[in-house]
């Protein structure tokens, strides 16, 4: 167990061995209130050992607040790390004369660990502080909107009740929204499917093939056209629409359905 | 008692001649005359549909296609030829 706590001190969890770790967690016991502050009466006294067993007995109080944290973008094994070492922290500051249970003061330092983990972590865009007291100042004010009037509020009436522009308001919403690799694997992988989701997304462009037909059949027309004879070729170009020779159109700066309609009236 | 005056094509017809500097085969025959080379209407569409068909042999040949006169008669084939030679420019 100590070589557990160690690893997580050093920052060092292997993936593979989280089941493990969370066996080995819950097969300390819990501590009474006596155990506690004696402990911490212990810990006072610079028992090392004392420290351990008041860290080891309090593991799942930690595992159990990252969990709640585990859809916040960072890995279980991170926010587990976080949240152990900020009951380390808690461990070290409990001051047992208050008469409080460790739980209740602990939890407060895991979730602090654990939420600035998160804040710097979560999404690929870094937000400033102010930033994101505004995102939260967004949302609760969404859900009041909505509460009160049935339907989500607008930017421009967000803006308006948070006193920002509606620009800076904008721009912090935009980069609040998570990003997705493209590299991130799709389907299901225990049915064989390797599949990531730039090779799912689909391409607008012409194909290479499509392009490639394209300039075959454009040159294999060019080289037909050499031999249509020339009255079969001026009653293409008349039939199409297009110009044997560029010239009156331009200096005339007359549209071709108005040259034809003047060349019939002068007939 | 009124008869089936010839039929529609299966696609129905290509109308080209509604585009602007586009002509109809009465046009066509008329600015042909007018020019010296005398055709009616159906010259003009006989003319403009064997222009179609050494157009379209070269490309069913190398697409496997058989049957070049009904694709030179099909209104795609000849919206498309419209297209890839507008694409050339004056200069084809």
């Amino acid at each position: 167990m100590l070589c557990i706590l160690k690893t997580l001190e050093e920052g060092d969890v292997d993936v593979a061995d989280l089941a493990s770790y969370f066996e080995q967690v819950g097969k300390t016991a819990l501590l009474t209130k006596e155990q506690e502050v004696y402990l911490s009466q212990q810990i006072e006294k610079g028992d090392r050992q004392a420290r351990d067993h008041m860290i080891q007995a309090n593991l799942r109080l930690a595992i159990s607040i990252a969990k709640k944290y585990q859809n916040s973008g960072c890995s279980l094994e991170d926010l587990i790390q976080e949240s152990s070492m900020g009951l380390i922290k808690a461990v070290d500051r409990f001051d047992w004369r208050k008469g409080f249970k460790f739980s209740t003061y602990a939890c407060w330092w895991i979730k602090q660990a654990v939420r600035k983990h998160v804040a710097s972590h979560a999404g690929s865009i870094k937000l400033p502080a102010h930033a994101k007291n505004l995102l939260w100042k967004v949302q609760v004010t969404s859900k009041e909107y909505e509460e009160e009037f049935g339907s989500p509020p607008s930017n421009e009436e967000l803006a308006d009740l948070l006193g920002v522009k509606k620009e800076t308001l904008e721009s912090i919403i935009m980069s609040s929204r998570w990003t997705l690799s493209l590299d991130k694997e799709v389907g299901n992988k225990s049915e064989g499917s390797s599949r990531t989701l730039k090779e799912i997304i689909p391409d607008d462009k012409e194909s290479f093939e499509l392009s490639l037909d394209k300039a075959k059949v454009s040159q294999i027309i060019r080289e037909a056209f050499g031999h249509l004879s020339s009255r079969e070729e001026k009653v293409l170009r008349l039939r199409f629409g297009i110009d044997e020779i560029v010239g009156s159109e331009e200096q005339f700066y007359l549209t071709k359905s108005e040259i034809s309609e003047i060349k019939k009236g002068r007939k | 008692m009124s008869m089936p005056k010839g039929y529609q094509s299966e696609l129905g017809y290509a109308t080209v001649s509604s585009e602007e500097g586009c002509m109809g085969y009465r046009e066509i025959a008329e600015k042909m005359t007018d020019e010296g080379d005398k055709m009616n209407h159906s010259t003009a569409r006989n003319v403009f549909l064997r222009a179609m068909e050494k157009l379209a042999a070269p490309v069913c040949k190398v697409y496997g296609e058989q049957n070049f006169v009904s694709m030179a008669r099909d209104p795609r084939f000849q919206e498309c030829m419209q297209e890839i030679i507008e694409d050339f420019g004056v200069d084809i």
